[in-house]
């Protein structure tokens, strides 16, 4: 497991990040999300060494992360590219010699990846050959080699094409289900609720809220949507309930006192046809909205 | 979860090996190693060519005495040198002789005035053939007048001898001494201007594609930097050490191959001067790359490297006397005037010994200065920054 615990960076007198803690645990996706600006990818630089931390630490496994585990995390930064003229593999086994890897292990490991992406016919071509898709997937294959004991990706979405997106999506929850740790930042709320299994929310430097889809989710009120065959407009009179939205027939609101949920349904019964009532589960997306506004 | 063996090979020998072998396959490096060496032959060639060519000259001539004094100039020309020799040409009159030398029919046409003699030529003449004559005629009209006064040239120059003795060096060994010293201070600007602006592009490069973010992430910069460095220095030494080797080859089949033994000492400081200062120069060619954030910015913010190049030229030039031995000591001047003073032969033994050791003092701290602001500036890519805000940056 990966764990950040206090994390704080100033610029002069701006505080980028201010005691930012969470946890990337083993075996699931972690999703980071924050308008730009929230100290998203300051935090990610000092997880990865990159920028000093003014305060606070990252642990790896217990202890405090040192240059040889980092070496062997995975890392996509948020402003990232290569070596235009130079040939994919080259560089590629390049990267991975500097983490460590021997010549020739980098290039098995990297030829076997270069022929899942689809560019084990391009190996010998230089980077700026390729279109910008390819080129987004030699990226990601230099943060996958050699075999990374943690992933850390900063907008790893951004810029792919639809297939490119489920590919990459594949990718993550393959090495999740593998054990390693996997931290992704993302705009693409969408993405971030189909793939995580937990959420770190970050706005002005702070983490807002976190944890897993259902803890968020039972922190927030219970909603129900109801539809009924006349105007219902009339739950704005009833007690014990918040009224989200009304249009018409329907109606969405949010219980404020238990139970008077049940009573609305009473009273809706009695005043004519039900043709819906259910529970409405908010998307993390909306969480995320919620808790940044 | 596979292991992933470390192998213990130092990072900068990576880069190193990386920045090599990028750049021994750059076709602009091989092509521009390729005119050097070019021109290196071309002038040595050219040189030994011309001094071993025989020129001869045609020499016109219309009236009959003209023709005695053509015919004595052409007698006595290969005394006098010994590589030019004079063909006459008889032709008809002035007119004739003017149209001989506007088709190249001769190289000058020699005429008779009241008080003396004429050489004349379409263009300026070559001064071989204008001292064959001068001194022939001289010799010729002495003759003529000494046995017409009753007596004979060699009783009238009698005693009229200068000869030059000089107690230190010989004067031809001086002048290539003079001449090689140049070169070499020309080869040292020459060669930390073009390695250092390809250094400052590599750095900038990765700065540029931002893959400098994922070399962090894995190496300290340091090691980045070094490495950078020492393949781009092993790059120079080598291409320098091939100019070197041609161009004394190439010296020792010229008439000045005697000046050789006496110069191999001096420029075998040379390299070693060389070597320090390249590297010393380089970490701030290094700088100049990390505080630009685009190719374009690296011009200006190159420019104090490449004004303290310029006063290490010049210095170079200009300093003598005192001047150009105090300057041997200061670094990095001493890289160029030190060489030039052990070329010249007016250093002692022990004098480079320690210029060297204050070289190498001095590029210790401007490395350790280079490193700090090169590891901070390298990750800032929002515009060109200036010396001082990298110097106050954090890491």
């Amino acid at each position: 497991m990966l764990e950040v615990s206090g994390l704080t960076r100033r610029f002069g007198e701006m505080v980028a990040v201010d005691d930012v803690s969470f946890p990337v645990p083993s075996g699931g996706l972690t999703g980071f999300v924050g308008g730009n600006g929230a100290g998203k990818t300051t935090t990610m630089r000092m997880i990865m060494g990159v920028l000093a931390a003014h305060a606070g630490t990252v642990s790896w496994q217990g202890h405090e992360v040192t240059r040889e585990d980092r070496r062997r995390f995975g890392y996509m930064p948020e402003e990232r590219g290569l070596y235009p003229k130079q040939p994919i593999l080259d560089q590629l086994v390049y990267l991975a010699r500097l983490r460590g890897m021997s010549t020739a292990e980098a290039r098995r490991e990297i030829s076997a990846l270069l022929e899942r992406f689809g560019l084990g016919g391009r190996m010998k071509d230089p980077l700026e050959k390729l279109s910008l898709g390819n080129q987004q997937r030699v990226q990601i294959i230099a943060a996958l080699v050699p075999a990374p004991m943690a992933l850390i990706l900063d907008e790893p979405f951004s810029g792919l094409d639809p297939d490119a997106i489920d590919a990459m999506a594949d990718l993550l929850r393959e090495h999740a289900r593998d054990g390693v740790p996997v931290v992704f930042s993302s705009h693409q709320l969408d993405l971030v609720d189909r793939l995580c299994d937990r959420l770190v929310v970050m706005a002005r430097g702070r983490v807002v809220t976190q944890g897993t889809g259902e803890e968020l989710r039972a922190d927030s009120a219970l909603r129900y949507r109801l539809v009924l065959d006349g105007d219902a407009g009339w739950v704005r009179d009833l007690p014990g309930l918040h009224v989200r939205d009304v249009s018409g027939p329907e109606a969405e609101i949010e219980v404020v006192s238990p139970g008077a949920e049940q009573k609305l349904l009473t009273e809706a019964t009695s005043r004519g046809n039900v043709l819906d009532f259910h529970r409405v589960v908010p998307r993390l997306s909306e969480i995320y909205r919620e808790v940044t506004a | 979860m596979t292991t992933v063996k470390t192998r213990n090979q130092p990072v900068w020998q990576i880069v190193a090996r990386r920045e090599i072998a990028v750049r021994a396959t750059d076709k602009s490096t091989l092509i521009g190693t390729a005119v050097m060496l070019a021109v290196i032959v071309g002038v040595l060639g050219f040189t030994a060519w011309s001094e071993s060519r025989e020129k001869t000259y045609d020499l016109a001539y219309s009236a009959t005495v003209s023709e005695a004094m053509v015919e004595g100039i052409a007698e006595r020309a290969s005394d006098i040198d010994e590589k030019v020799s004079i063909e006459p040409v008889e032709v008809a009159d002035e007119d004739a002789a003017r149209l001989a030398l506007e088709e190249e029919q001769a190289d000058a046409y020699l005429r008779a005035t009241s008080d003396g003699w004429t050489l004349v030529s379409l263009e300026e003449a070559d001064s071989d053939l204008r001292d064959v004559v001068d001194q022939a005629i001289q010799e010729i009209v002495l003759a003529g007048n000494a046995q017409a006064a009753g007596t004979s040239a060699a009783v009238l120059t009698e005693g009229s001898q200068v000869a030059f003795d000089q107690i230190e060096g010989d004067s031809e060994l001086s002048a290539i001494r003079w001449i090689v010293g140049y070169a070499l201070a020309i080869v040292f600007y020459f060669a930390s201007i073009m390695f250092g602006m390809t250094l400052a592009n590599s750095v900038v490069e990765e700065k540029q594609s931002r893959i400098v973010e994922m070399i962090a992430a894995a190496v300290p910069l340091r090691q980045l930097l070094a490495g950078k460095i020492i393949g781009n220095a092993v790059i120079a030494v080598g291409q320098m050490l091939i100019y070197v080797a041609v161009g004394l080859v190439g010296l020792s089949l010229t008439d000045f191959s005697f000046a050789l033994p006496a110069l191999s000492g001096a420029i075998g400081w040379f390299v070693v001067f060389f070597l320090i200062g390249f590297v010393v120069l380089s970490t701030l060619w290094a700088v100049a790359g990390a505080l630009a954030s685009r190719t374009e910015d690296l011009q200006s913010s190159s420019t104090p490297i490449t004004m303290l190049l310029m006063v290490m030229f010049f210095g170079a030039l200009y300093l003598d006397g005192i001047g150009e031995v105090i300057g041997s000591y200061v670094p990095p001047l001493s890289a160029v005037l030190m060489p030039m003073r052990l070329v010249e032969g007016t250093a002692a033994w022990w004098e480079p010994i320690i210029a060297v050791v204050l070289l190498l003092a001095f590029g210790v701290a401007l490395v350790r200065l280079a490193e700090r602001l090169y590891s901070r500036a390298l990750l800032q890519t929002g515009g060109q920054l200036s010396l001082k805000a990298a110097w106050r940056l954090e890491e």
